[in-house]
């Protein structure tokens, strides 16, 4: 089809059809019309475009009843005449308007909406829209003279009627579009901006339409969900636009006071006009208010995200147009705002934030008092319901009940203080986290779980452990408080918070953890750390201020009263034996550190008292942790205080205690800029030994001090040791005079103070050592062991010349010496230089002094009463012996006093205490060799054989279960230390033969498969030491082979194990025998022949 | 840093305002060491004698060393019988007291520079090796008094100008007060029995109400001034205390008394009792 250009060509091909349609209104001849339309280019159009809708406006004109379908086809030929033109004459679009508004206009009389199609009123919806859009520049405005507020009046209600009462969804949300474009809030660009007079007047208009729209529209937003997330969501704008325009601010400003009279014939019109006064907004304000309330109520908790975004958008759009107006609505609308913070969706999420800092960033809340005053009423209220919402909601509930807090706190900022510097605010505030943060106690493991041993077995090591709290278990609650805490120390009078906490702290011990972990986190806080705020602060708390707090947090968390808690039952040495436990708890009650100076929510010695007690500790350390943070460097001034506890509790005995003392000490240690606990340690110990010093000199706090010295012996070096040695001196000093009642606390430093020097100066040395001693024995006359094995026939002969000379010598028949030395010399030569400088009385280097002053101690205390103490007494000494190895001359007399104690513990002890005794015995015949041969043969020896004889018996008939008992321990402990102990102290002949029958019985199958192995390893020392002895007898017992003299003149040899059957010792003897031959066999030009004796 | 032997006198001073706290210590290697009480560490180590013993420290009497030009510095030289008068900052030599020919009274062993009254003459009470103590006047260079009150060295005493009343201590079992009278003369008052014999330090405290001495028994003792009363035996120390002093704070919770023991150590106490 041709398009007509001109108008013209228009009106020729135009003209048929509308003279069909002015004579006859069928729907056929509207569609023919519409089909020419088509066809015609909008500038034509617009130069006909009266003459084309005069046909049209004809056919709605006429009266009478008349077709729906007609009505309809008309109407949105209308508009896609005004879609393509625009209305220039005002006249023209007030009467389109008028007539397009009756089309829906219920019939007269009855006040529901005309029972019409959905198809007619979406068209005459559809005209309208068009229509409205087609006016051209300020004809507009005609439809807004006061003149007009019926008829504007007349399709508002319509429209609204619609948007109400209507099913279809496409309806509702045309309807509701179409009132936004009336309103002159449309969302598209098209539209002449109003200049401010106009926007004024616009707004005096509309505020007589404001209460029906905004009812009706809060009924359409808290309607049923099914009518769709599109339809709320128009509503929704609608409604803040209107109320953003009506209410405006800047509007209201410029209302003058009295009501401007219109002209006389406009009387009745201005009836309905509003008079937007002081009154008038108050009013309207209140009930605005309601309404507000009621739509973000439903809406905020809408399913659909868009929906909440939009209200996100309303809240924003009334902040910041009607901030003064609606001021008594903020406390809904904040609240609405602040809880879609942690909206699930991120986009509602993300628009939140960006208004809650738009919001914080204008300072509306600073500079509004208004707002102020709602914001801190709202955080009162949240505040006293808070307790009773944490014990009621569950997780979900109450995470968004914390944000609303935090939101709340955030929103004030700065205006914080205004709430705080009210007593019932801050009271209620704070109870309520308190009562919130409340921990749960009743775990038994935390009390229960030790640190054993070294700091390396520990397993749980690096992994905070979490806390459980009463009302909540979500982590993300926890971080919701934690935090509130930060910005409220953030933005708060820092002394203000500090105080009261500290009063809540002091108050009862039901708040004590609670009110501790709001101060950590306040101190946090306040330092700006870890926390997200709005807004900046004006000024920041000066590092002075931060200090004071800190300093004052710390004195209380450090005092004795606070510090020293009953953690365990067990705490050292109060229970000396583990079969009296019940004893040792009640002298723990009783000790004057102990929490019965405090009002104690639990009775104390409970699981749950113990537990609560060992978590204060943990917050307190945590707090530490936290003060250092804060601080920075500056907390070197505080480490005079502060290091000492820390690492007093690092050294205490409850797992937890103990970790997380290690976590601060950490923290410290980074805050203040060392690169490691041990330089942390080092740089200060003057401030920890003095701490231990003075704390040594009362007798309740010696375990503390001691516990500090271990913790600093455990995590430094070696250098450590000049700066320590002092004060160890002063333990040792504090030990004599206190060795019945504090022994086994001093034990316990002792014990890490040689583990220390072992580890430090031990190993080296004590190596070094052994070389010189294997050295000595190698050149020794009498160790003959690893020569025979070279032995040449000329040897022989050398050694039976020796042997000669020897014997004369002992029978005091002195050959000439001149010989005898040049032998001797290259040997002494040998030795002295390590002589000399390791053995020098005047040059005992420190770390052996002490081993030696240690070592003394442990000689008092080796007959001690208790069996623990013994114990440890034993692991000491032998660490004692450890380290002053080099040291022979310095080790034999003390090794000459301790002996007559230590066989006392050989032979008549415990059999725990003759297994560490061994050890212990083990370890000293590595260093005096010769010097405790003689005494061991006489002392120790005899014992130690008849008891393994005496045991054999019942651990050849026992089952598998004997491998756990004490006796076996001990069997395989002698078996196991006896064949070293035998080559080290180069035993005589007639000793080792008791050896061998003593472990002889061992070596029967029917033992336990460990003895055995043990037996064997005592016949391959003895084999080392005297392998001919050990031949001949093994060979007794069993021998596999014959042995053929070599020459016809001597006689046969006959052994008491030819020939035997096989029995219980076959397998261990002929391996050992095997065993033999190998090492033989490694020696070129060797039999066993030869070696063996005639 | 090789200490042979250390804190043999301990001034506790307040003298240096950004530290507030101070304390000084020499040491016979012959380093001064300033130590600050709020960090417990050594702040500075004054080097002015060439790494040999110095014997006796004193600060300036003012808050401040730079303004209190009219208190002098006085040194002793070790086995002389002489006291030079310095003055400072000028460090001029104002005079050198030396004891008349003739009088055997030996070694000066501690000296107490005192006036009576703002701008009246300044005093020097002297305790010499004899036993007595000679009262000076600096501007005169003349002995106006002397009073053998031991039979063994003088090892310390002090003077309180108020009272004009003085108390020295010396190997002996005994504690001497004495006084001044009117005429400048040096009076016995009374004598006071110790328990264990042997004082190197006496020191009154500023407000004059207790007095602390540094015994030979490892024991720091303090006394009221007026009747000499035993109030307390502070026992930390395990050697020799060689010297007390208390520091001037002007609140008075915050004074200390400071000890220096052959031991190596520098105790510090609050003797302070709220009541």
């Amino acid at each position: 089809m041709a398009v007509f250009d001109t108008p013209q060509a228009a009106f020729g091909a135009l003209r048929p059809a509308c003279v069909q349609l002015t004579r006859a209104q069928t729907v056929e001849n509207v569609r023919r019309l519409q089909a020419h339309l088509g066809a015609v280019s909008g500038a034509a159009l617009q130069e006909l475009q009266e003459y084309v809708l005069f046909p049209l406006r004809f056919g709605l004109r006429v009266p009478g009843p008349k077709q729906e379908r007609l009505v309809q086809s008309l109407v949105q030929c209308i508009s896609s005449v005004l879609a393509a033109t625009c209305v220039r004459k005002r006249e023209l679009l007030r009467e389109l308007f008028s007539e397009l508004c009756t089309c829906l206009a219920p019939p007269a009389g009855s006040g529901t909406p005309a029972p019409l199609s959905e198809e007619l009123k979406l068209a005459v919806i559809q005209a309208l829209h068009t229509l409205l859009h087609s006016a051209y520049g300020d004809v507009i405005l005609a439809l807004y003279q006061p003149a007009a507020l019926p008829l504007l009046g007349f399709a508002v209600s319509l429209l609204l009627g619609l948007a109400e009462q209507e099913r279809a969804k496409q309806i509702k949300i045309s309807a509701l579009e179409c009132l936004q474009v009336l309103v002159l809030q449309c969302d598209c660009q098209e539209h002449r901006h109003l200049d401010e007079d106009e926007a004024q007047q616009c707004g005096d208009l509309f505020a007589s339409f404001l209460p029906g729209i905004s009812i009706a529209l809060s009924r359409v937003i808290t309607g049923d969900i099914k009518q769709g997330h599109k339809t709320t969501i128009s509503a929704i704008r609608l409604f803040y636009l209107l109320i953003g325009l009506v209410m405006a601010d800047a509007q209201l400003a410029k209302i003058p006071k009295s009501k401007e009279k219109l002209p006389v014939e406009q009387s009745r019109i201005s009836e309905l006009m509003v008079h937007r006064g002081p009154d008038w907004s108050k009013s309207t304000a209140e009930k605005l208010s309601l309404l507000l309330h009621k739509v973000v109520e439903s809406s905020s908790i809408h399913p659909h995200w868009k929906v909440r975004l939009e209200l996100v958008e309303l809240v924003h759009h009334l902040m910041r147009n009607c901030s003064q107006s609606l001021v008594d609505s903020f406390s809904h609308l904040l609240k609405a705002l602040v809880g879609l913070v942690n909206d699930e969706n991120s986009q509602v999420q993300n628009r939140c934030h960006e208004v809650l800092r738009g919001i914080a960033e204008q300072r509306l809340v600073a500079h509004n008092r208004a707002l102020a005053d709602v914001l801190s009423e709202n955080l009162h209220s949240l505040s006293t319901a808070l307790p009773r919402l944490m014990n009621s909601q569950d997780d979900t509930g109450k995470v968004s009940t914390l944000s609303l807090l935090l939101g709340y706190l955030k929103l004030l900022g700065p205006k914080i203080n205004m709430v705080l510097t009210s007593v019932s605010h801050l009271q209620r505030l704070s109870r309520a986290l308190v009562q919130v943060l409340e921990l749960d106690v009743t775990d038994v493991k935390i009390v229960e779980e030790r640190r054993w041993g070294p700091p390396g077995s520990l397993q749980h090591r690096g992994r905070p452990h979490r806390k459980y709290f009463r009302f909540f278990t979500e982590e993300k609650v926890f971080q919701l408080l934690q935090q509130v805490c930060r910005v409220l120390g953030y933005y708060g009078n820092l002394y203000l918070l500090v105080d009261h906490f500290m009063g809540l702290y002091r108050e009862s011990g039901l708040y004590r953890k609670q009110a501790a972990m709001v101060l950590n986190e306040l101190l946090t806080g306040a330092a700006g750390l870890g926390v997200d705020v709005l807004q900046e602060r004006e000024v920041p708390p000066s590092v002075d201020d931060l200090r004071g707090s800190i300093t004052s947090i710390l004195d209380e968390y450090t005092d004795q009263a606070n510090w020293y808690l009953v953690t365990g039952t067990d705490a050292e040495g109060a229970s000396p034996e583990p079969s009296e436990p019940r004893l040792g708890l009640a002298a723990r009650v009783g000790a004057p550190s102990s929490s019965v100076l405090l009002p104690s929510p639990e009775p104390p010695g409970t699981t749950r008292a113990m537990n609560s007690n060992i978590w204060q500790i943990c917050i307190q350390l945590e707090g530490i942790g936290c003060f250092a943070t804060v601080l920075g460097r500056e907390f070197r001034l505080l480490l005079l205080s502060a290091l000492y506890p820390v690492l007093e509790k690092a050294g205490d005995r409850t797992l937890l205690v103990s970790e997380t003392a290690l976590a601060t000490l950490a923290d410290v240690c980074e805050a203040c800029g060392y690169d490691s606990v041990q330089r942390l340690i080092n740089e200060n110990s003057d401030y920890l030994v003095n701490g231990i010093s003075l704390n040594l000199r009362q007798l309740a706090h010696q375990p503390h001090a001691s516990q500090v010295l271990d913790t600093m012996l455990r995590h430094s070096d070696a250098s450590l040791l000049p700066l320590v040695e002092d004060v160890i001196q002063d333990v040792l000093s504090a030990l004599d005079q206190s060795y019945n009642n504090q022994a086994s606390t001093f034990l316990r430093v002792l014990h890490s103070v040689m583990t220390a020097l072992v580890q430090w100066f031990g190993m080296p040395s004590a190596e070094e050592h052994q070389q010189r001693w294997t050295d000595r024995g190698q050149s020794g006359a009498r160790s003959q062991g690893q020569h025979e094995v070279t032995v040449t026939k000329q040897e022989v002969e050398r050694f039976f010349l020796d042997y000669v000379s020897q014997k004369q010598i002992a029978e005091g028949d002195l050959p000439d010496t001149g010989e005898e030395e040049a032998d001797e010399v290259p040997s002494l030569a040998q030795a002295e230089p390590n002589n000399c400088d390791t053995d020098g009385e005047a040059a005992l280097p420190s770390h052996a002094q002490l081993a030696r002053d240690v070592m003394e101690r442990c000689l008092h205390l080796l007959s001690d009463g208790s069996l623990r103490v013994r114990l440890k007494v034993l692991d000491v000494l032998e660490l004692c012996v450890t380290v002053l190895h080099p040291h022979g001359n310095h080790l034999l007399p003390m090794a000459h006093r301790v002996w007559p104690a230590l066989v006392t513990r050989l032979i008549s002890d415990d059999p725990l205490a003759v297994l560490r005794a061994f050890k212990v015995l083990c370890t000293l015949a590595q260093t005096c060799g010769d010097f405790l041969r003689q005494r061991f043969s006489k002392d120790v020896l005899p014992k130690l054989t008849s008891s393994l004889l005496s045991q054999a018996p019942a651990s050849a008939r026992a089952g598998p279960v004997y491998s756990h008992t004490l006796a076996f321990k001990l069997q395989l402990a002698v078996l196991q230390g006896l064949g070293s102990l035998c080559e080290r102290l180069d035993m005589g002949e007639s000793d080792l033969n008791k050896v061998a029958d003593a472990c002889l019985i061992y070596l029967s199958a029917r033992q336990p498969v460990k003895l055995q192995e043990a037996a064997q390893s005592v016949f391959l020392h003895l084999l080392q030491v005297d392998p001919d002895s050990t031949w001949l007898f093994l060979s007794e017992v069993w021998c596999p082979e014959r042995h053929e003299p070599p020459h016809g003149s001597l006689r046969p040899v006959r052994l008491r194990g030819m020939g035997r059957p096989r029995n219980e010792l076959t397998h261990n003897v002929l391996l050992l025998l095997h065993r033999l031959r190998l090492q033989e066999g490694t020696a070129p030009g060797t039999t066993s022949q030869q070696a063996s004796p005639c | 840093m090789e200490t042979r032997e250390v804190a043999i006198t301990i001034k506790c001073g307040n003298f240096h305002p950004p530290l507030s706290k101070c304390q000084e210590r020499r040491s016979e290697n012959g380093l001064i060491h300033v130590w600050n009480l709020k960090t417990h560490r050594v702040d500075t180590a004054l080097d002015g004698h060439g790494r040999r013993s110095v014997y006796c420290v004193e600060t300036m009497g003012g808050r401040d060393r730079l303004l209190s030009p009219t208190v002098a510095l006085v040194p002793v030289h070790l086995f002389s019988v002489k006291v030079q008068v310095l003055e400072l900052p000028s460090k001029t030599s104002v005079c050198t007291l030396k004891p008349e020919m003739g009088a055997k009274l030996g070694m000066p062993m501690c000296l107490k520079l005192w006036q009576l009254s703002c701008g009246s003459q300044p005093l020097l009470l002297a305790g010499y090796e004899d036993g007595s103590v000679v009262l000076w006047s600096v501007t005169m260079g003349k002995v106006l008094s002397q009073l053998v009150c031991h039979q063994e060295p003088v090892m310390s005493l002090d003077f309180d100008s108020e009272k004009a009343k003085g108390i020295s201590g010396s190997s002996e079992k005994v504690l001497c007060i004495w006084s001044l009278n009117e005429q400048q003369n040096l009076q016995v008052d009374k004598t006071h029995e110790l328990v264990n014999a042997g004082i190197s330090g006496i020191a009154i405290r500023p407000d004059k109400r207790i007095l602390a001495t540094a015994g030979w028994d490892h024991r720091i003792r303090i006394f009221g001034w007026k009747k000499l009363k035993p109030l307390a035996v502070l026992d930390y120390h395990t050697a020799t205390v060689h010297c007390v002093s208390f520091s001037d704070h002007r609140s008075a919770p915050e004074r200390l008394l400071a000890a220096g023991s052959r031991d190596h150590r520098i105790s510090v106490w609050s003797v302070y009792t709220q009541t």
